[in-house]
């Protein structure tokens, strides 16, 4: 503890983190292993020890035994004198006074602050969690009640033909469950992919039998006796046992926004810069609830994401203690669904130029294929189907003028490893 | 120690790995700064082959979800593994490269 830390009681007040989700856990990692020695406390308001969100879609809900989520391992756990307090809730932030008030009347002052609030599920008015037969998915307790339904339902209708509802989807037909996907837009993942990666997608997923439908407007959704009606504008009513709704989170930011902190108005997130620093003093936020700095467009953006929840938390890590931190890489997704895992790089846009290295594979079938995205002669965004590690040779690439014809990436013959040093040019060497 | 032959030396390329099962195990050979390394092949994550990802500075990163495996300790240098992958001896012999398993 060192002396210039300590408050006027002589007591050095604790790091603390708001959110024990996947930006908050990997935090209290990164600040111990950064050499924070003093006290470090970590509040969730879940009752459990934090865990990875990706497999409560797969894994979790897949399996009858539980797979091994938890973020922070034994070792960690005991040994690393973190504070975890469960199933605590804060209720405000005093960023003046460096103190924030627990939902047991407590109040927990700190030395700097990390908001990892996450985000919660947009809820369907007409079908409010709790609703019979109705599931949404964002915490382990939802993906048990999920996987307990899913074992006994003949039917299921996912609202939402997303990365989640998509996953979801996967799942339960897998399990042998009769599914339909209802999707208000005109083409899958339309607004991340280019429309010929749509088209495969969502060829695919009737492959695997489910049944898909696009531009999908709901007049009436209604609970009712022994399940769910969904009566569509163009396709009359559809019926299902069960549903899940996955029509996208909103970020936790009531208790930033409450306390004053500047909020994105684009895009609901708190707004931090590059160190993850809020407007207040002594205040971070990373991960979901985050609108961070993207040094590649100079904008700021927030990204719903596994990786963006890591590397901000890291960074604000390394900011809470005054330190330097290393940039993070580009952006990187990924999903795995209907037998495929698939990832992306960077981010697409509209307008963008894409070049298939290919073939897509058809039907049910595995195999693998990239797509790369081009911005006049950058690469901005590239797909990968089945093919990560091919993938992960051009994170270097991403961002920068290519060396090599843009054609030329579309050359299935040369490795990838090959080629990426092709795009990067003499440069790399 | 009950060597058995794998490859050639040209076989492998450098920052990349072959495939090959032993004693009904799936294992892996990889070469890395002309290094060799031997090591278990499925990720202790999820299943998939770490020769179907990517090998830089003597690390294997899985195709699916980039868990990184040291080649020389097995240990995992990021999430979302958490488990090490084992690693066997090699030898370098007349060109060619050995590995025990026991």
């Amino acid at each position: 503890m060192s002396p210039s830390n300590e408050t006027a009681e002589g007591r050095e007040a604790p790091l603390v983190i708001v959110g024990a989700g996947q930006a908050g856990a990997m935090a209290a990692r990164a600040l111990r292993e950064l050499g924070h020695a003093g006290e470090l406390v970590l509040i969730g308001d879940e009752p459990h020890a934090p865990y990875e969100r990706p497999p409560l879609s797969k894994a979790v809900l897949a399996d009858e035994g539980m797979p091994d989520i938890g973020l922070l391992p034994e070792p960690f756990q005991a040994q690393s004198g973190l504070a975890l307090k469960r199933g605590r809730r804060v209720v405000r932030l005093d960023p003046a006074r460096r103190e924030l008030h627990l939902d047991d009347g407590g109040v927990q002052p700190y030395r700097a602050c990390l908001l990892a609030t996450g985000g919660g599920v947009r809820v369907l008015p007409a079908l409010p969690p709790g609703t019979p037969g109705v599931h949404y998915l964002r915490t382990l307790d939802d993906a048990r009640g999920l996987r307990a339904a899913l074992r006994t339902a003949r039917s299921l209708l996912v609202i939402g033909g997303g990365f989640l509802g998509l996953e979801i989807a996967s799942t339960a037909r897998a399990l042998g469950l009769d599914v339909t996907v209802i999707e208000l837009g005109p083409a899958l993942l339309g607004r991340v992919m280019p429309p010929e990666a749509s088209r495969w997608l969502a060829t695919r997923v009737q492959a695997h039998g489910v049944r898909l439908l696009l531009g999908a407007k709901l007049s009436g959704l209604e609970a009712v006796g022994g399940g769910i009606a969904a009566t569509l504008a163009d396709a009359g009513e559809l019926r299902a046992e069960l549903a899940v709704v996955a029509v996208g989170q909103e970020p936790n930011v009531a208790l930033a926004r409450e306390a004053g902190l500047l909020i994105d108005a684009a895009n609901g997130g708190i707004r931090v810069d590059a160190r993850c620093r809020t407007s207040a003093e002594g205040v971070y936020a990373a991960g979901d609830c985050a609108s961070g700095f993207d040094a590649a467009t100079g904008t700021h953006r927030r990204l719903e994401s596994w990786q963006n929840a890591n590397e901000q938390a890291r960074i604000a890590a390394a900011a809470m203690l005054g330190e330097a931190a290393e940039p993070p890489p580009p952006p990187w997704f990924w999903t795995d669904q209907f037998g495929c895992n698939i990832q992306m790089l960077g981010h697409g846009a509209p307008g963008l130029a894409y070049h298939l290295r290919g073939p897509l594979p058809e039907g049910r079938e595995p195999g693998k294929a990239m797509l790369f995205g081009i911005d006049g002669d950058r690469l901005v965004h590239a797909i990968a189907i089945n093919a990560g590690g091919d993938l992960r040779a051009f994170r270097n690439v991403l961002g920068r003028s290519l060396a090599c014809a843009p054609e030329t990436l579309a050359d299935a013959g040369i490795p990838a490893k090959q080629l990426a040093r092709l795009a990067l040019g003499p440069a790399s060497a | 120690m009950n060597w058995t032959r794998i490859a050639a030396v040209d076989e492998v390329e450098d920052d990349a790995g072959l495939p090959f099962k032993l004693d009904g195990r799936e294992l892996a050979l990889f070469r890395s700064g002309g290094e060799f390394f031997a090591a278990d092949n499925i990720c202790t994550h999820q299943y998939a082959l770490l020769t179907d990802g990517y090998v830089e500075d003597g690390c294997v990163e899985c195709p699916l979800h980039q868990a990184q495996f040291d080649l020389r300790t097995g240990e995992p240098r990021c999430a979302p593994a958490t488990q090490p992958i084992r690693i066997y001896p090699v030898k370098v012999e007349d060109e060619a490269v050995y590995v025990a398993v026991e």
